[in-house]
């Protein structure tokens, strides 16, 4: 325990850390995944833009980065984001990673709820002049407003899951923080406060997202 | 000139398996719909009948044969012209279709919203349509908060905010209880007759068509089979499967199962005699048949009015001298349709 005051600054800098990484992922990798997400919904056979040759590619590339262990994938993009954001390592890197990794997790998310989009709905649209763009823009997103939120609460605490790993490039935020002090320092006390403080944001998180999603489905 | 004029539409799907002949869902339809017309058409499910009408806003493109609507062949022209011509033809839906993150209000505002119309005219546009189907007080409510009935009303409002000539109905009223799907047929009967609004309305309900229709077509595999004025269709189908739709709502002549049943109950002849509005009165048949001394009673049957004309089918179970049987109904034969019960 005294071990942990003695720390008090690192923790709480640790905390932002955290905070900071998660909140320009989600912003970043949230807005490439949405857009994705709605390539693949536009371009599927029979959707509002059928393209079979786009979605096909936007499919299979999402599907050969996906499965990639995200500790593996911060190593391998590490030449591309020295190359993009000047550095290879530390906080920084650690968001672009998790950025380019995110959103394609984001992009199935973002697919799957728009796909809840009941199709006649659409086809009222369309049978009122409604082009496919404004049907996107006032139907299928607003339609799937309450979805899409659950769909963001449940990825940002996730991002705060992968964020425990940026300790491999040199990142910080509670993850390293409680591998660090805690964990080779034999002091469970000090990684039980990371764990601790890491649930209560997530369950913060949850909450703010069921808050508002439920605001939006009026249930 | 008719509103609505289909020559040889053929509708046909590539087969889900490779190499199979595609499915033909709408298979040489010809229909003419004239202004003014309720225009029933009815079908079992898998029958075509909603292919049929997503032919004519083209929701679905037709494989062959044309579509004229208002006179514009609507078969070859290209998406976004459509877009426009959509903006004539309204559409109601079995499910209502409604947009649940919109408010009534909303929901009614989108066509004008399309169509480009400027705020003062979309609030005036909408209040008007709102006060037509009773919802006024609903302005601000979301669907989900609504009676079905009460969602088709909105639906039928949004339908008609652009002021379409022509309104399609599919399957309006199927989700929809008996007395609900009276309100709202009573309610785009009046679009009929104030509006002057074209429908065409799709249904498997045989009472639907009875309460509103003015024509009908009766579609089984993808064809018309049979089409024409709702009074002649019903009192005289010329085919099969329109005569079982009739025997839904008219009781006509008795099954061999419910012959049966009758003849198990019911001494006598047992004859059904078929009247058809102005060919013969009802009176005048059992005047006949007291006159030659014969005892009767009526045991199956009805009499429907359609659009203000009757017709119908009685079953009579006649007991006497055959000989008088014969010469009463010799007489009765030469002036309405007379089947003895098999």
């Amino acid at each position: 325990m005294d071990r942990l005051f003695e720390l008090g600054s690192e923790f709480w800098v640790a905390a932002a850390e955290t905070l900071y990484m998660v909140a320009l992922t989600l912003l970043v990798g949230g807005l490439f995944g949405l857009l994705l997400g709605i390539v693949l919904y536009t371009t599927r056979p029979g959707s509002l833009l059928s393209n079979k040759p786009v979605f096909n590619i936007v499919n299979v590339v999402i599907n050969f980065f996906r499965p990639i262990p995200f500790i593996i994938f911060i190593a391998a993009v590490q030449p591309l984001s020295r190359l993009v954001i000047g550095t290879g390592i530390g906080n920084d890197a650690m968001i672009f990673a998790l950025s380019i990794a995110s959103s394609f997790a984001i992009s199935r998310i973002v697919e799957q709820n728009l796909l809840t989009v009941s199709p006649g709905v659409i086809e009222a649209a369309r049978a009122m002049g409604a082009g496919p763009i404004r049907i996107l823009r006032t139907v299928v997103l607003p339609e799937a407003l309450g979805p899409l939120i659950l769909g963001y609460t449940f990825v940002l605490v996730a991002l705060v899951d992968m964020t425990a790993v940026a300790g491999a490039v040199g990142g910080g935020g509670l993850g390293a923080f409680a591998l660090t002090y805690g964990y080779r320092q034999f002091e469970p006390v000090v990684t039980w406060a990371a764990v601790i403080l890491i649930v209560v944001f997530v369950q913060l998180a949850q909450f703010l997202g069921n808050w508002l999603a439920r605001k939006v489905m009026r249930r | 000139m008719a509103l609505v004029s289909l020559t040889d539409v053929t509708k046909s799907y590539p087969s889900p398996e490779k190499g199979a002949a595609p499915v033909v869902a709408v298979d040489s339809v010809s229909l003419e719909i004239e202004a003014g017309d309720v225009y029933g058409i009815i079908g079992y499910s898998g029958a075509g009948k909603s292919t049929l009408v997503r032919l004519i806003n083209a929701l679905e493109p037709t494989t062959s044969g044309t579509i004229e609507v208002g006179g514009r062949a609507i078969t070859t022209m290209p998406e976004r012209e459509l877009r426009g011509i959509r903006l004539e033809i309204g559409m109601i839906f079995q499910q209502f279709n409604l947009f649940n993150s919109k408010t009534v209000r909303a929901n009614v505002a989108y066509p004008l919203q399309v169509a480009g119309a400027s705020k003062a005219e979309i609030t005036a546009r909408v209040d008007e349509l709102l006060a037509f189907v009773g919802l006024t007080d609903k302005a601000r409510s979301y669907p989900d908060q609504l009676s079905g009935g009460q969602k088709q009303r909105v639906g039928i409002a949004r339908a008609l905010a652009t002021s379409p000539r022509l309104l399609l109905a599919d399957e309006a009223t199927s989700a929809l209880d008996p007395e609900t799907t009276q309100e709202v047929l009573e309610l785009l009967k009046r679009v009929n007759r104030e509006f002057g609004v074209t429908i065409v309305i799709i249904t498997h309900e045989m009472d639907v068509i009875q309460s509103i229709a003015t024509k009908v077509a009766v579609m089984d595999g993808g064809r018309v089979i049979e089409s024409g004025d709702v009074f002649d269709v019903f009192s005289s189908p010329r085919n099969p499967s329109s005569a079982r739709f009739v025997s839904t709502v008219v009781k006509g002549i008795p099954s061999p199962a419910e012959a049966a049943v009758l003849r198990d109950r019911h001494d006598g002849r047992l004859v059904t005699i078929s009247f058809r509005d102005g060919d013969v009165s009802q009176a005048a048949v059992f005047l006949d048949l007291a006159n030659a001394g014969l005892e009767f009673e009526l045991v199956y049957g009805g009499i429907n009015d359609i659009q203000g004309r009757a017709f119908g089918h009685l079953t009579l179970a006649i007991r006497g001298a055959d000989a008088a049987i014969d010469s009463a109904l010799a007489k009765i034969g030469a002036r309405a349709e007379v089947t003895e019960v098999a």
